[in-house]
């Protein structure tokens, strides 16, 4: 817990040079051990400060650019495997916590996954525009407020609802604190964290029956 | 629940320790729905337990919190929330809304941070491209140019660094052991600067040339700022000294000359 309030409190900070040196220290862990054991704690760190009255919304939206911007140089990578399988990210409409949907994102893309990454709030209309022209073979949401939890029902019928059936994945903060299933439509894949999605991409690039573990 | 009759600029709400709502100004009434009756029924769920939490200080100071509240415009609204606890053990609670002009400078925040994060990526690609340039720079510094059955010459271009000769031996090497040369020439004329370390490399692949092949390898075009580094190396047992390309050339092409007549 110790190093996921250092890291919180350089995020709180805003410096972004500090948490990518802290990082640095952990170069032996893997893209998803940073995420899942550093970066996930330490985001969660801040809404529970949050919870206990102890930093504000606008501290929360600092610790959160910094974290974008520390997400981005981590991912960047110059070599470019390519898989040729396609995936898309969203946050439902309002939907502002986006940090987790970013990390999944970097975990397709380094899996030599072609991405879009919509982050926070993307109306339904606009996701279902592009999820025709594009046709990925993923769609990723992510939803972490409770009030956002009604449009989840819309936004998983209509995505089953796509000719081109792509596989629909469900994950954010309510998906590890809630049984979500009835806001889901058939065949959702609903993920509680990385690990899960890391594996979930490791059974469909083997050509598992991916739901079938669910 | 008593109707509060105050002009008050805010709105204002009085509960006691169960959250039951005791009396209520203009202004809260027309943002909240207040039909609850109850704090609960007008908090979102998920600030609830803040609310429960840290809504007392320590004595009679008042208490600031952040919450997210369910108005009459928007499910989900932050404002910031003063309370102060009577000897009643009332809650009087004054609801500040968020100023929303914080959002815009959020995203202003936001944009800045994607263009710091494109730039520095911008970057690192041109630094990326400037080293393959400058590989490739290297590569060309040392061309290898056979020119006759026994005779190869390597003219050297710019300043003489570790780098540069490491590049070059590679290729180099491998070249001359493709073929049979029994005297090797390297032109000096178009050094520039010497760096120790890349004059070490250098003689190192004149041993090496040397023990590899056993032929004469001669140095031409050295200046004065060369020769002054040079000497320090006493390359005189692996290498000959010529002045120019030229006198090499010519003499060569005398010899010839004389083998023919």
């Amino acid at each position: 817990m110790q190093y996921a309030e250092t890291l919180a409190s350089f995020l709180l900070e805003g410096d972004s040079a500090k948490v990518w040196e802290h990082l640095q220290k952990h170069r032996d862990l893997s893209r998803l051990e940073v995420y899942q054991n550093l970066i996930t704690p330490a985001m969660q760190h801040i809404g529970f400060l949050w919870e206990t009255n102890k930093i504000t919304v606008a501290d929360e939206h600092l610790a959160t650019a910094t974290c974008d911007f520390v997400l981005s140089k981590l991912a960047y990578s110059r070599d470019k495997i390519e898989s040729g399988q396609k995936a898309m990210f969203l946050c439902l409409d309002g939907e502002q916590h986006y940090i987790g949907l970013k990390m999944v994102n970097s975990l397709f893309e380094e899996n030599g996954w072609e991405t879009k990454c919509f982050g926070p709030s993307l109306p339904l209309e606009y996701a279902l525009k592009t999820a025709k022209e594009w046709k990925p073979n993923v769609i990723g949401l992510s939803v972490s407020i409770v009030y956002h939890l009604p449009k989840l029902k819309e936004y998983a019928a209509e995505c089953a609802k796509l000719r081109h059936k792509p596989a629909v994945l469900l994950g954010g903060r309510l998906a590890g604190k809630y049984d979500l299933v009835p806001y889901c439509a058939e065949g959702t894949v609903i993920l509680r964290d990385l690990l899960e999605t890391k594996e979930w991409l490791q059974n469909y690039q083997a050509g598992g029956q991916q739901n079938a573990i669910f | 629940m008593q109707y509060f009759n105050q002009t008050l600029p805010l709105a204002f709400l009085k509960a006691d320790r169960n959250g039951e709502i005791l009396s209520y100004s203009t202004l809260a009434r027309d943002s909240f729905d207040l039909s609850d009756g109850n704090l609960k029924g007008i908090i979102d769920e998920e600030s609830i337990e803040k609310l429960v939490h840290y809504s007392r200080g320590t004595g009679m100071e008042p208490v600031k919190l952040e919450l997210n509240m369910k108005t009459k415009d928007a499910p989900l609204a932050l404002f910031d929330v003063h309370i102060l606890w009577d000897s009643d053990d009332c809650a009087n609670m004054i609801f500040l809304p968020k100023d929303s002009s914080n959002e815009v400078l959020m995203n202003k925040l936001l944009e800045l941070q994607g263009r710091l994060a494109s730039t520095d990526f911008e970057l690192l690609e041109k630094k990326e491209e400037l080293e393959q340039v400058l590989i490739r720079l290297n590569h060309l510094s040392g061309p290898f140019i056979p020119l006759s059955e026994s005779m190869c010459l390597i003219p050297l271009f710019g300043d003489i660094t570790a780098d540069k000769i490491n590049v070059i031996s590679e290729s180099c090497l491998k070249s001359v052991f493709a073929g049979e040369y029994g005297e090797i020439l390297f032109d000096l004329t178009a050094v520039g600067e010497v760096e120790d370390k890349g004059i070490e490399k250098f003689t190192q692949l004149i041993k090496t040339l040397n023990f590899m092949t056993g032929s004469i390898i001669k140095l031409i075009g050295i200046k004065p700022n060369l020769a002054k580094v040079l000497n320090n190396y006493k390359l005189d047992e692996w290498v000959q000294l010529d002045q120019s390309l030229k006198q090499v050339l010519s003499f060569y092409l005398d010899r010839k000359e004389q083998g023919a007549s």
